[in-house]
Formats: C-alpha cells, sequence, structure tokens
C-alpha cells in the first residue's frame, strides 16, 4: 500500500490538474479500503462546500472527500473548514466567519477584529497556523485581534482540542491552521476578484488576485482592502458601568476601522523539489469605543465623534504585521522531507489621548520619548523554522520534526502593561501512525520542548507619590526586573481509530503543555481596559493538561451524525485571579489580580446531525456545550473566564438544481439558540440567553457567458438586541451587532 | 450497534460528572449604599484647606474586603462618574497643580456591613475645579463595585 499512498500523496502534490486526481484517487481509495493516506491537507479537493461531510454520488461509486480522510486518519477532533464555507460565512473579521463551526466561539471586538476561542479556551491556548508557520501577535490582549487576511485563507483545519505534540507551545487548546490556495495547477494566467458590502457598519471591500504558471514555476499576487463605518447595535444608549452613555442612530462611536492587505508569492515546482517564497503584509487600522477605552468610561466630544461615522478618532489601534515564509519540500524515495522557515514582524501601536492615572503627572512632560496620544507599542519579531521528514512504510507512517523559534519583544507609549522580553525555544517530536488492520489504526506521538524567556527590566517614567516636587530616585518604581526562565517539557499522545464501513470511532489520549507568557511572568502595572492591577508571577510553572477526546461519526443513508465529547484535566492551569486586596503603590489603588496556578476540570461536547430530507432539502442540527470549573485554588468552584454558553444551531439548506443561467443556488436559514451563561467568575456578570435568525442565499449566476458567484447573508434577521458572554464588551453591556446584510460577489477567471 | 454503546456510555460519563455537588459559590457584588450620611455624594462641594470626612457604607452578602480612594482632577472633562453626570462644571482648563489622592483602606475581616470613615485632607495650593472621587470596594471573593462621583473643590 505504501507505494500507492506516496504516489497519490505525490500526484496531488505535484502535478498538475491536482484536483481532478482528487476525485479520481478519491474514488478508487474508497475502493481499496482506506488504508490510503493523504497527510498533508494542501491539496483539499474544492468541491465540497460546507464543513459537514458529503456523500457525492459519482457513477455509482462512493466519493470520499479529503476532509473525511483526515477525519478518519487523525485521532484528534478536527474540522476542516473550506474556502466556500468561508466565503457564504464572510463576516468581519475571519474568526467571526468561523463562529457556526461547533466548539468555536470568539472573543470580539469591535466589527473588524475578533480571536477565536476553542471550547473555551483561547488567547495564548489557542495556536493559529498562517502557511505552516506559527502566527504571532499580541495574542494575550482580549482587545487584539487577529491579523490574517480573510480573503487569502482557502482552507482551514481546526484541532479541537490539545495538540502540543505536533505544534509544540500554546497548542493547549486547540490549533487553527490556515492554508492558503494550491498553486495554479496548468500553464496560463488567470484570478479573482471578490467584492462586498455590509449594511450594518457601511462595509465596503474586496480582494483582488492574480496568478500565472509557467511550467515548474508560478507566481501569485493578492491585494484586499476593507472600509467600514461605526457598527450599530439595536439600542440608543448603553451603560458603561452606570454612566449612561446616548448612541448617535445606534451607533457604536468610533468603532470605524479600514484594512490594507497585500501578499505575493513565488514558487518552483519540481518532481521532487518544490520551494514556495511567501512576503505578506496586513494593516489595520480601528477605533475603539470613544465612551469606553477599553471599559473604563470616557466622557467625549459627541459631536466630534458623530459628525462622521466614517472617520476613526482617539482611541484607535494600529497594527501592521509582516510575514516572509519559505516552505520548501523535497520527495526521496519513500521519505518526504519539509523545511519552513518564517520571518514575522507585529507592530502594534494604540493611539489614546494621555490621560493622568494613578500617579501620572497631569501634565504630559514635553522631554518624553513618546508622544503624548501614544499610550501603548508593542513591536515583536519572530524567526521561526520547521524541519519534518515524513517515512512511510508498509503499514507504518513515520514523522520526525524539529522547530525552533526566536523572539524580540519591544514595547513604547506611556502606558505599560508587560515588559520587554525575548524568547527562543526548540522541541523535536516522532509521530506514528500504525495501520495495524485495514480497519484498526494506532498513532502515537511524543515531544521534547525547551524554551528560555528574558524578561528586560522597566522603570516607571513618573514618580508614584502624591506630590512629585517631593520624589526621590525610589519612588520611580520598578515595574519590572530583568530575569530569565527556562522550561522543559515532554509531552505524550496516543490514540485509536477503527472505521469500519459507514462508522468512524475515535479516541485520543493525550498530555499538552504551555509555557507561561511574559504577562504572566512578569505583568505588574495597572491595566486600565478593566481598572484591575494586574501581577505577574516570576515562578509559574508551565500549564499542564491532560485530555481524553472521542469522536464518532456516523454515515447511513440520508443521516449523518457525529458527536465528539471530551474531557480534560488541567493539573497546571494559569489564571488571573481577582483578590479582595488594593494596592496602592503598584497599583494606584486598584484591586489587586494575581497570576496563580489552579487545577481545572472541563468536559464538553459537539454534535452535529444532518439530514438530507430530499435532494433538494436537508436539515441539520450543530450543538456545543463545554463545561469549567476550577478544582483548586481561591476560585475553587467557579468556572473559568470567557466560558462559552451552551449553544445550538438548526438549519435548513434548500438547494434547487442549476436551471437557465443559475448554477448550484442555495437558500439557507440558521436558528441560533445561545442559553443563559450564569457559570461566573469577577469579574463577570451572568448574560442572558438569547437567539437569533440568520439567512444566507447565493448561486452562480452566468452573465455573458462568465460566472459571477454571488452570496448575500443577512445576520440577526429580527435585530435582536443581545450581549454575548465572550465579548470584550459584554462587561460594559454593549450589545452585539443590529440586523447586518452582506452582499458579495465573486468572480474567478 | 456498537457506536450507540459507546456514544451513551460517553454521554453518561459526561453527565455523571455534572452531577458532582458543587460547594456554593458567591455570585454578588459588594454594594455602596448611599445613606444620609454619606460623603461625598454626586456634585459635593468641599473647601481647599479643610479636612474632608469621608463616609460610606458598604455591604455584601458574604464577606468584604478592602476599599479604596481616588480623588484626581477633571479639568479636561474626561470621566469616570458612574452617576449620570448633571453637576455644573467649571470649562474645561489645563491643570497646574491639581490634587491627587490615592489610599487604600482594609475593612476588619468577617464583616458583611461596614461603616467606611476616612479624613482626607484637601492642600491649600492646590488647583481648584471640577474633581472625580473615586471608591472602589471589594468582597472576599475579588467581585469589585465602583462608583465615581463628581465633586468640586473651592
Amino acid at each position: 500500500m505504501s507505494v500507492t499512498r506516496l504516489t497519490f500523496f505525490i500526484s496531488v502534490l505535484f502535478l498538475p490538474g491536482a484536483s481532478e486526481a482528487i476525485s479520481l484517487m478519491g474514488a478508487s481509495a474508497n475502493r481499496i479500503s482506506t488504508t490510503f493516506q493523504f497527510s498533508s491537507f494542501d491539496s483539499l479537493g474544492q468541491y465540497v462546500s460546507d464543513t459537514t461531510p458529503e456523500i457525492q454520488e459519482l457513477e455509482e461509486v462512493v466519493v470520499m472527500d479529503q476532509a473525511e480522510m483526515i477525519r478518519r486518519e487523525e485521532s484528534n477532533s478536527i474540522q476542516m473548514v473550506r474556502q466556500n464555507f468561508i466565503r457564504e460565512n464572510r463576516s468581519g473579521s475571519l474568526m467571526k466567519s468561523l463562529e457556526r463551526i461547533p466548539g468555536i466561539s470568539m472573543i470580539g471586538i469591535g466589527s473588524g477584529a475578533s480571536k477565536p476561542l476553542i471550547r473555551g479556551l483561547g488567547f495564548n491556548q489557542v495556536m493559529v497556523v498562517e502557511n505552516g508557520i506559527k502566527h504571532e501577535g499580541q495574542q494575550w490582549g482580549a482587545d487584539h485581534g487577529l491579523e490574517v487576511d480573510q480573503f487569502a485563507a482557502d482552507q482551514i483545519m481546526i484541532i479541537k482540542g490539545p495538540a502540543s505534540f505536533k505544534y509544540g507551545s500554546d497548542a493547549i487548546g486547540g490549533v487553527i491552521d490556515i492554508r492558503e490556495k494550491l498553486p495554479p495547477s496548468e500553464d496560463g494566467i488567470g484570478g479573482s476578484i471578490e467584492l462586498g458590502a455590509r449594511s450594518n457598519n457601511a462595509w465596503f471591500g474586496g480582494s483582488a488576485n492574480l496568478f500565472y504558471r509557467k511550467n515548474n514555476w508560478f507566481a501569485e499576487g493578492r491585494l484586499t482592502m476593507a472600509d467600514y463605518g461605526d457598527f450599530k447595535v439595536p439600542t440608543d444608549s448603553v451603560f458603561v458601568y452606570d454612566f449612561g452613555v446616548a448612541l448617535h442612530e445606534g451607533q457604536v462611536r468610533n468603532s470605524a476601522g479600514n484594512e490594507l492587505d497585500f501578499s505575493g508569492r513565488v514558487g518552483y515546482l519540481g518532481k521532487n523539489f518544490r520551494n514556495t517564497l511567501r512576503v505578506s503584509r496586513v494593516s489595520t487600522k480601528a477605533g475603539f469605543f470613544a465612551n469606553a477605552h477599553g471599559l473604563e468610561p470616557r466622557q467625549v466630544d459627541t459631536e466630534l465623534h458623530d459628525r462622521s461615522s466614517r472617520d476613526i478618532l482617539l482611541p484607535f489601534q494600529e497594527v501592521t504585521h509582516t510575514k516572509v515564509i519559505n516552505k520548501s519540500s523535497y520527495v526521496a524515495g519513500n521519505n518526504f522531507f519539509q523545511l519552513d522557515l518564517g520571518y514575522q514582524r507585529n507592530d502594534r501601536k494604540e493611539w489614546s489621548q494621555y490621560v493622568n492615572h494613578g500617579y501620572m503627572p497631569a501634565i504630559y512632560p514635553s522631554e518624553m520619548l513618546y508622544p503624548s496620544d501614544l499610550e501603548r507599542a508593542f513591536d515583536k519579531e519572530v524567526f521561526s523554522v520547521n524541519l519534518k521528514d515524513e517515512l512511510f512504510l508498509d503499514s507504518h507512517e513515520l514523522a520526525f520534526g524539529a522547530s525552533g523559534e526566536y523572539q524580540h519583544n519591544d514595547i513604547g507609549g506611556w502606558g505599560f502593561l508587560i515588559p520587554a522580553f525575548q524568547q527562543y525555544s526548540y522541541g523535536f517530536y516522532v509521530l506514528d501512525k500504525f495501520k495495524l488492520t485495514p480497519l484498526w489504526q494506532l498513532t502515537a506521538a511524543l515531544r521534547y520542548d525547551h524554551s528560555q524567556i528574558h524578561v528586560e527590566e522597566y522603570q516607571d517614567w513618573f514618580p508614584s507619590v502624591e506630590d512629585a516636587s517631593q520624589a526621590n530616585a525610589d519612588d520611580y518604581l520598578y515595574r519590572a526586573v530583568d530575569f530569565q526562565r527556562e522550561f522543559n517539557s515532554l509531552v505524550w499522545s496516543v490514540g485509536v481509530n477503527y472505521t469500519p464501513g459507514d462508522l468512524i470511532l475515535k479516541g485520543n489520549l493525550g498530555t499538552s503543555f504551555r509555557m507561561p507568557i511574559a504577562k504572566e511572568l512578569a505583568a505588574n502595572g495597572v491595566n486600565y481596559h478593566y481598572f484591575r492591577y494586574e501581577r505577574g508571577n516570576a515562578d509559574l510553572n508551565p500549564e499542564q493538561s491532560l485530555q481524553l477526546d472521542l469522536g464518532a461519526e456516523l454515515k447511513k443513508e440520508k443521516w449523518l451524525l457525529s458527536f465528539s465529547p471530551f474531557i480534560n484535566y488541567f493539573s497546571n492551569y494559569i489564571y488571573l485571579n481577582p483578590t479582595a486586596e488594593m494596592d496602592v503603590l503598584y497599583g494606584a489603588g486598584n484591586q489587586v489580580f494575581n497570576y496563580t496556578e489552579a487545577e481545572v476540570l472541563r468536559y464538553g461536547a459537539e454534535l452535529s446531525v444532518l439530514h438530507q430530507l430530499t435532494e433538494q432539502l436537508s436539515f441539520e442540527f450543530l450543538g456545543e456545550f463545554v463545561y469549567s470549573e476550577q478544582m483548586s485554588g481561591d476560585k475553587q468552584g467557579f468556572t473559568l473566564p470567557f466560558s462559552p454558553p451552551p449553544s445550538g444551531i438548526i438549519n435548513a439548506t434548500y438547494k434547487p438544481l442549476s436551471k437557465g443561467g443559475f448554477s448550484n443556488p442555495y437558500f439557507a436559514v440558521d436558528f441560533r439558540m445561545t442559553a443563559e451563561q450564569a457559570n461566573i467568575v469577577p469579574p463577570e456578570t451572568v448574560t442572558p440567553g438569547y437567539q437569533l435568525v440568520n439567512l444566507r442565499a447565493g448561486s452562480g449566476i452566468s452573465l455573458l457567458g462568465q460566472e459571477i458567484q454571488v452570496d448575500a447573508q443577512v445576520q440577526n434577521l429580527f435585530n435582536t438586541r443581545y450581549l454575548n458572554h465572550t465579548s470584550f464588551y459584554r462587561l460594559i453591556n454593549l450589545p452585539e451587532a443590529g440586523r447586518n446584510i452582506t452582499l458579495s460577489l465573486n468572480y474567478n477567471f | 450497534m456498537k457506536n450507540y454503546i459507546i456514544v451513551l456510555l460517553a454521554v453518561s460519563v459526561l453527565t455523571a460528572c455534572g452531577e458532582d455537588e458543587k460547594p456554593a459559590i458567591d455570585l454578588e457584588y459588594p454594594e455602596i449604599i448611599a445613606t444620609a450620611n454619606s460623603f461625598p455624594i454626586q456634585c459635593s462641594v468641599v473647601e481647599r484647606g479643610e479636612t474632608m470626612q469621608f463616609r460610606a457604607s458598604f455591604s455584601d452578602n458574604v464577606e468584604l474586603g478592602s476599599y479604596s480612594l481616588d480623588i484626581h482632577h477633571n479639568f479636561d472633562h474626561h470621566t469616570h462618574s458612574t452617576e449620570v453626570n448633571d453637576c455644573e462644571s467649571d470649562p474645561v482648563k489645563a491643570a497646574v497643580n491639581p490634587m491627587l489622592f490615592i489610599q487604600t483602606y482594609t475593612i476588619p475581616t468577617g464583616l458583611t456591613e461596614y461603616e467606611a470613615e476616612a479624613e482626607i485632607d484637601i492642600p491649600s495650593g492646590i488647583d481648584p475645579g471640577d474633581y472625580h472621587f473615586l471608591i472602589r470596594v471589594t468582597d472576599k471573593e475579588g467581585w469589585q463595585t465602583l462608583q465615581g462621583i463628581s465633586i468640586k473643590i473651592l
């Protein structure tokens, strides 16, 4: 079998016309049972249009799609998302578009930025990988979005659960692995244009892509632009704490923004060797809700702000994320070598009028290094290398890998949250997939990691005394002292897959880890987003988790069922614990929040049921549930922050036959029910449940011999006023966006 | 059938976990209760050179934690006010030597109600004008209630 596997593997990766090869190979693969292996998901077929697996009849042969193969072969809980799903569910940000997937929620900040939560874990507990390299932004901040061009994302693999053995630290809660389009398969020039508009925040944007291939060489470029105004909520006033704020025409004052991204790649596709170099830049600028910078209530010049819903005034954030990634691969015998090299820079600035918090002087000193409106700046540079060899043997598929990373982090601005730091890490792993019988597969993995962090000292630029004229040198506080920490970690994972016919059963048991980040080790300042004094702990141990994942999937006639429960125990979870204490010297009178360690138990499940009633009509239920509880420490019995409430989606999809100039039309209704979240922890408040109705429709339309794909959505059809428990602005009771009608046009040439 | 059995097993394992007896946890914020004695209140006026008597009444369902007081200028009309700001404010002006006061206070352990009192000296050399008086109170579990009051110093 190994020869067939590798041959297929190579044919998919290296030959022109790869997508046709997939469907053919897919067909025969099912005939020759499921020993067929596909270990890179680079080449997923494009003919399946949803996250749910589909059954396609092709000359009476059931074709198994790539996503299903991956789910059959991997013992983790994996969800594949295709371009079509992203397009049909397109939202203001990529993560928002993925919210429909069971087990996925997000922390939204405004309409253009969001960060993922997988089964309730997020921030540095979820790793985002883009084109093989770990995405490194400032993911520790709740108000920081994810700097990814959503139009460049072609396929996304979501691992719901720990995957440290393969991805290293930070993959303790899950992985979002984003891949771009395959290289063009045939010689020539082509491209695509996508244009869109959204009613709620008057969003206009689009993306254009051009590619060229000649023999073994190809080049591609993409440009994405978006510009949007303040988003609207179905209310005319909100209460920031108890302070009433009137909203002009329901607009969230100053939440406008814009985005400009470009990327280019050039590659060589040889018989055994291939190399792709990709350069990309994502630049965003987005305003913060002016009446609440972070969550601090502020009085603002409403007349100035309400003059235009499209201008971006203070406070706002500006981020530029640059990446250079080189991917090489080489096939030699039954070895497949891959080398990924990456450089990225995340340049983030948070602009805000100077406000003398705590002991800061009333007047901003003119001799300061930074302009008075630069509150915070973060400048991160990351160098990464991943090396992997996959070895295809008769019944084994072995993978050996090594990875290394170096980070350099600078800070700036008059505000202080985390100190500057440098860190490096390296790790090695080995993974074996053992095909016991055609129906049984075992997977085992072992990984070792080492990392070191060097935190730089930070001294306040102002004295912490009430009368600055009496200050002496000691009053200029050291917020951070210079220190180093080293961490070592060994994790393992074992999995089993049993795939008789229409059924997939799998189980995976494994440990995972996460190195503490600079914020957890060395935060020592007031976070005026929340009025809290956050105090790091330089002695924290790495997070450790043990998780059991089970998965069952049954495909029978017109039914498709999938159920994925998990149970997870953290012997060490790093938790920001709100205490009863107040601190005057370092905390300027604010409540002390300490980074501490706690044991945590979590469990939950996702369920999806698809019933194909007739050839045109299908019904689907998607449900998710997660429960977390702290088992030790000060907050024993409490949940974890940002715990998503149970929720479900009932969907009906009607796909009439292609007729006239319309091809593959679809109409879909989603009824989303979200339960109340009463499982809370300070400083959260109980979030009531809500129901939403979303509509989607689209079709390919032939115009003058050309086909244009048109997709439309109505999100929040009834303009329901609701709060999202995991939204950044939840604590100030800001409702989520009201009704939003979106339209997008897509043309490929 | 095997798959159904496994699914059922998984469900029962999960529900079994959910039936554990949970210790009662405190989900209530402490309260700052306005009484006839409370000072300052919204729009209170104090004078430079005098000693201000702070008085407030705190309560919590389980146990109070601590509190802090903060006075800072509001000449530029930024606001921490948690009360609708209907006091008459002076025109926006630049600060020269504004008053700054930050202090934390402990509350004796085991109390669910506490009458807080503190004396605050208002220096005579400071800028008069609009100020914010911020009260933060915590309970033992770490719930925090914050109240911002607009005051004027003459």
